[in-house]
């Protein structure tokens, strides 16, 4: 019995074990985007943690002096650009769910485009800052933020990127006008990775509201 | 429809079409010298870490308290960077990610034959297992040596081995391996291994990720020593915060070291926690999981969970040292009780990230050797789930004396101490599935019930630390250093001791040699109490940890336990004499199933073809029925003649 | 095998089991009880000292016999149960051999009630004992009587301490790399690198660091409270013997932590006046160079911290003086 196993080499799958895992990988790929996002909220609850923390110890009178504030124009422009990812995400997803692979693409390379621009306006925001990094408890947590929200973008910006990337390459399966083709395996994993990328998206965008209140209204 | 119900026939390889092809052979997998490989990784590291350095100094070299301390964290901060990245772009980690921008498919990785696998991003999880069971023993004998080193400098109560600098350096390597080695000493090499064996499942559900957390994981072990040409960190491994804002840029390797292996928790906690809830086989309900599953899963959660804090605070300390932020800086707004929350909100998780794969091996080795089923699974399967929800409400007590708010110390009293009662049920399931057993005592179950004997004394010493009055006299000494010997290496690594005895006739096809296997267990066992015991003892009477001189009166019990960790240190040896005498010098063929065991993991072929299954199994109980009459057999392993008992799972395969 | 053979047996084991346990647990606690308990740490120095190592001696006596229970239950197994063949054994264990509700149920509970009773009783020994001689922070819960108004008046110049007047006497502890010193504010303030305490005394320790996180361990007092920068930290205890102790640190704190130690001394309420009284005299030159007394001290630029911006700035946005200044009430 164990020669038979050594002599095969590779699948000999059936189509219903094929089947079977594809299941398994598109409810990998949905589980797998749900607790990406979980771990993501730990991440963000350990800065806002940091936030509260400083800023209710308010050591030496240093939480916020003078109320500083990093500057709220840059602030609002990169919270827009976030939440109208989110949106094109959304909506992109929404009109592949139709059928309509171009306005997807349309909508998610504009995406790619504004998370883009929020990534260098992030960046740009960090050499006009009017306070030094340690100067306050408020300066340092705003730091933090500005690298988390970096590493947000460019992890949301490629994740766009990707996918519409790989919607190029695969036209045939997204047609849409054939069952059987939009039914295929790669067409299955991909809307599944799609729906993962709009929730990683509407995920910013509410995390990007949050510490857009925490560090620029409040 | 089920699987099981009627099984098609087999279709030809060539009819069926996998589901993802491209044809494309990656780089990882090219023949000869021209692909990548360990040797690639390591030079592309080096030449990062040389580039990263000379970045560093670029951008920050001006700053005149850069000039005048001659000191420049940034620079080692950049240099650790690129030196990860570069080792990740030799190993290969990055060519998908990268190819994925072009919207490329993922390559269809052809196999590599031979050992040179062993050196190469490999998918298949059964290798990863083999390189993470190298990878942890060579954390291992390096933490070991550094427990040497500190053991010889307290045969004497004053300094006369090491200056107190070297002395202090030694110990915060020696902490921070150890605890990087811990958190995966299980779920890495036997984890990744055997979950997807046991749930039944061909691979596991992201096989990039899991290579990444290897590969990442041996980048970790570079990082942390590469502090020791800048002096080291002078933190031990809980870094506290003013001093390490203070101390050189050494510290950046502890800080960017722990956040490297908190890349590699992640990754591995994310990859089996989702490949637990989907790639299970037909049939292998929630309630058939085998209880090494639960605990890994148990574990999975808690490292994909808890361990971005550590990385935030990791984030937050390289900012304070790099870009003079004042995270942990009190003087300037910040708060040294910062890290301490934030650092023991993701610590004490870790401790249990440490002892709960410890009992699933256990748990799963008992049934084998006493041939009876496991008494309580339910009760086992929710202790551990239990334990780590448990875990993230706990932390304020490693805080008892720290100044922070007193009137949160009854809460955190009472939980800590609730904490006992789930792990106390692996103590039920154990003696429970003892009671009126047929006993074996192979190897494996020797140190499985070693576990029982030693974290039954590191529970009840936790229970005394957990105690807020008996606290203030055992906290910060080797009251509590014994403790946490008692339970992560008499409870982790006995099981880990257990679990390679029993599984390494299922990974490598060879039986370990019994004979050096006892004296293997007996010089460890014997000689770890003998070590570790006296501690607390020496912890009662008034030393605290992390010093290089004590009480004069203490010398006798210090040399006493000094000399049992040589002879500890020489047990290690004996185990690495049976692994190079059993595996290379004289292998002895294992058989199939050396151990009679029902597990799924046991059922497949040997050696483990790639693919694990020829058939999809199809679970039909769970693999504890041992000398149950008239039970239905594990799984219907669709190969041979049909199952003797007709029943079906009746579950659907989604 | 019958079921009701099979009961029988069961009853058989788990009585002798239980009979070993008992006598064993019983011995072991008796021996304990009368050798040991009088000798645990940290000693009888204190009141506080007596307290935790009262409840030090709880916690053992309920450890041994779970100690003991496990180790029996264990030795029994391996030296009954233990296969004297290879091969496939008989089926054993009978019926109820994957779970036993009695065993579970009873399991859970006697766990549970052990747990709550620990909790609570280590809470009413924190609550009675003020702490317990634990670090409480600057806003302590649990304080003795006087101890508020003993403090309050230690931030003012006329504050004083006389023997026999049961009051609290206020003792700064201040860490640093890599020793401790002692500031006494009803004496004046005067700075010391001894500490020396009157007997039957309620004592306050305030602990503060100038650099990085120590631990003021004063063993015998059974006292430990982390030394944090910037913050206060308060202890108490009560003196009931004369007598030596040790002060170390027990948090890592740089290259030196491990010699970072001193000694104490617990003398009569008179020696200790003549001694404070003498020693404020004798440094008062030097105390008037020290910084007045605060809670808490941040240091200069010559501190752990100093130096600390590029441009050299100490403390750019300091609304409060960045010597001696009191830390803000919160």
């Amino acid at each position: 019995m164990t020669d038979m196993y050594n002599k095969s080499k590779g699948y000999h799958e059936t189509p219903e074990e094929i089947e079977y895992e594809l299941r398994a990988k598109v409810g990998s790929v949905w589980s797998g985007g749900r607790l990406f996002i979980g771990m993501y909220t730990f991440l963000l609850a350990s800065l806002a943690f940091a936030y509260f923390y400083l800023r209710t110890a308010n050591n030496g009178l240093l939480w916020r002096p003078h109320n500083v504030t990093a500057p709220t124009a840059f602030g609002w422009s990169i919270f827009a650009l976030e939440a109208l990812t989110a949106v094109l995400a959304i909506y992109g997803q929404w009109r592949l769910r139709k059928g309509v692979v171009l306005d997807w693409q349309v909508a998610v390379w504009t995406g790619v485009l504004t998370s883009l621009v929020a990534l260098f306006l992030q960046i740009w925001e960090t050499t006009t800052l009017p306070f030094f990094p340690g100067s306050s408890g408020y300066a340092s947590t705003f730091i933090g933020w500005i690298v988390i929200n970096i590493a947000s973008l460019v992890v949301g910006a490629y994740w766009l990127e990707t996918t519409v990337a790989r919607s190029m390459r695969m036209r045939k399966e997204l047609g849409g006008d054939s069952p059987e083709l939009s039914s295929a395996a790669t067409a299955r994993l991909f809307r599944a990775n799609v729906a993962s990328m709009t929730y990683f998206w509407g995920f910013t965008a509410l995390s990007g509201a949050l510490f857009l209140a925490l560090f620029y209204i409040l | 429809m089920t699987i099981s119900a009627e099984r098609p026939t087999e279709v030809a390889a060539s009819s069926v079409t996998p589901p993802v092809q491209s044809g494309r052979v990656g780089w990882t997998q090219r023949p000869g010298w021209m692909s990548q490989h360990l040797g690639t990784a390591i030079v592309l590291g080096i030449v990062g870490y040389l580039f990263g350095h000379w970045l560093g100094h670029e951008i920050t070299g001006d700053y005149a308290y850069i000039q005048n301390s001659g000191q420049n964290s940034s620079a080692n901060f950049f240099a650790l960077l690129f030196g990860v990245v570069g080792w990740l772009l030799g190993i290969g980690a990055l060519n998908y990610p990268v190819a994925k921008l072009f919207g490329r498919e993922p390559n269809q990785e052809p196999t590599v034959e031979g050992w040179s696998k062993y050196f190469r991003y490999t998918l298949d999880h059964k290798v990863v297992g083999l390189q993470y069971v190298v990878g942890v023993l060579l954390f291992m004998f390096t933490g070991g040596l550094l427990a040497m080193a500190i053991r010889a400098e307290l045969l004497n109560p004053t300094t006369h081995l090491f200056g107190p600098g070297t002395y202090i350096e030694i110990v915060s390597e020696h902490g921070t391996i150890m605890m990087m080695m811990a958190t995966s000493i299980i779920v890495g090499p036997l984890g990744n291994y055997f979950v997807p064996l046991m749930i039944g499942s061909r691979k596991m559900a992201f096989p990039r990720i899991e290579a990444f957390s290897f590969w990442i994981f041996v980048a970790g072990y570079a990082v942390i020593f590469s502090a020791l040409p800048y002096g080291g960190f002078p933190t031990g491994w809980t870094g506290y915060a003013p001093l390490q804002t203070q101390a050189g840029p050494g510290m950046i390797s502890y800080l960017f070291g722990f956040a490297v292996i908190g890349m590699g928790m992640m990754a591995a906690g994310f990859n089996i926690a989702v490949t637990i809830i989907n790639n299970r086989a037909p049939g292998m309900t929630w309630s058939r999981v085998p209880i090494f599953v639960w605990s890994i899963l148990a574990t999975a959660a808690l490292l994909t969970l808890a361990t971005p804090t550590l990385f935030a605070a990791g984030l937050f300390g390289i900012l304070d040292k790099t870009a003079q932020t004042a995270f942990y800086v009190s003087e300037h707004g910040g708060s040294s009780y910062l890290w301490e929350n934030l650092f023991w909100f993701f610590g004490h998780p870790e401790v249990y990230i440490m002892a709960l794969p410890g009992f699933g091996i256990v748990a799963e080795i008992l049934p084998v050797f006493t041939r009876k089923p496991l008494f309580a699974y339910k009760v086992a399967a929710s202790g551990m789930i239990g334990v780590a929800l448990l875990s993230f409400f706990v932390w304020q007590h490693h805080l008892f004396q720290s100044g922070i708010n007193p009137d949160m110390r009854p809460l955190f009293m009472l939980t800590t101490e609730l904490i006992s009662i789930p792990t106390g049920f692996i103590f039920l399931v154990g003696m429970g599935t003892l009671y009126r057993a047929k006993i074996r005592f192979e190897i494996p179950m020797l140190f499985a019930m070693a576990l029982f004997f030693n974290f039954l004394i590191g529970g009840v010493t936790g229970v005394f630390l957990s105690d807020v009055p008996v606290n203030v006299t055992v906290h910060g000494g080797f009251f509590v250093l014994s403790h946490f010997h008692y339970t992560i290496m008499g409870g982790l690594l006995f099981a880990f001791m257990a679990g390679l005895y029993y599984w390494l006739p299922k990974m490598t096809g060879r039986m370990m040699n019994k004979k050096l296997g006892l004296w293997h267990f007996w010089t460890m066992f014997i000689f770890f109490n003998l070590t570790f015991f006296p501690m607390f003892i020496i912890g009662l009477l008034g030393q605290p940890r992390r010093v290089f001189t004590y009480a004069k009166n203490l010398q006798g019990l210090n040399d006493f336990s000094s000399i049992s960790a040589f002879l500890l240190g020489l047990s290690f040896l004996l185990f690495f004499a049976n692994l190079m005498y059993s595996m290379y010098i004289k292998p002895v063929k294992a058989p199939a199933n050396p151990w009679d065991s029902l597990g799924l993991e046991w059922q497949t072929a040997s050696p483990i073809p790639e693919y694990n299954f020829e058939r999809i199994p199809v679970v039909m109980t769970d693999p504890y029925h041992y000398s149950e009459v008239g039970a239905p057999p594990v799984a219907d392993m669709g190969t041979g003649a049909p199952p003797v008992v007709s029943t079906t799972s009746g579950s659907s395969p989604a | 095998m019958s079921t009701e053979n099979s009961m029988k047996k069961e009853t058989h084991h788990l009585r002798r089991m239980a009979t070993i346990w008992v006598i064993l647990s019983v011995a072991a606690d008796l021996l304990f009880m009368f050798w040991v308990a009088p000798h645990v740490p940290p000693g009888t120095m204190t009141d506080t000292a007596r307290a935790n190592q009262f409840d030090f001696n709880v916690l053992f006596l309920m450890a041994f016999p779970v100690l003991i229970g496990v180790w029996v239950y264990m030795g029994y197994a391996i030296v009954n149960w233990s296969a004297k063949r290879a091969g496939v054994p008989e089926p054993v264990g009978g019926p109820a051999a994957r779970g036993n509700l009695k065993a579970q149920v009873s399991w859970i509970v006697v766990t549970s009630i052990v747990v709550l009773f620990l909790a609570g009783f280590g809470t009413v020994a924190l609550i009675n004992g003020n702490g317990s001689g634990g670090g409480e922070g600057p806003n302590p819960v649990w304080m003795p009587a006087g101890s508020a108004k003993a403090e309050t008046a230690a931030l003012t110049s006329s504050a004083s301490w006389t023997p026999g007047s049961n009051q609290v006497l206020v003792v700064q502890v201040i860490g640093q790399q890599w020793k401790f010193t002692y500031r006494y504010p009803q004496f004046g303030g005067f700075e010391s690198p001894q500490l020396i305490l009157p007997n039957n005394t309620e004592i306050a320790f305030n602990v503060t660091s100038l650099d990085v996180i120590h631990s003021f361990w004063a063993y015998q007092l059974s006292v430990k409270a982390d030394a944090n920068p910037q913050q206060n930290n308060v202890a108490y205890t009560k003196t009931a013997q004369l007598g030596n102790f040790t002060v170390r640190c027990s948090e890592l704190c740089g290259i030196w932590h491990g010699s970072m130690y001193n000694y104490g001394k617990v003398v009569s309420q008179s020696n200790f006046q003549n001694w404070a009284t003498t020693t404020e005299a004798a440094n008062a030159a030097n105390t008037k160079n020290l910084p007045p007394f605060a809670w808490t001290y941040v240091p200069d630029a010559n501190g752990a911290a100093g130096g600390y911006y590029i441009d050299g700035n100490v403390t750019p946005y300091s609304q409060v003086e960045t010597y001696g200044a009191k830390q803000p009430a919160s």
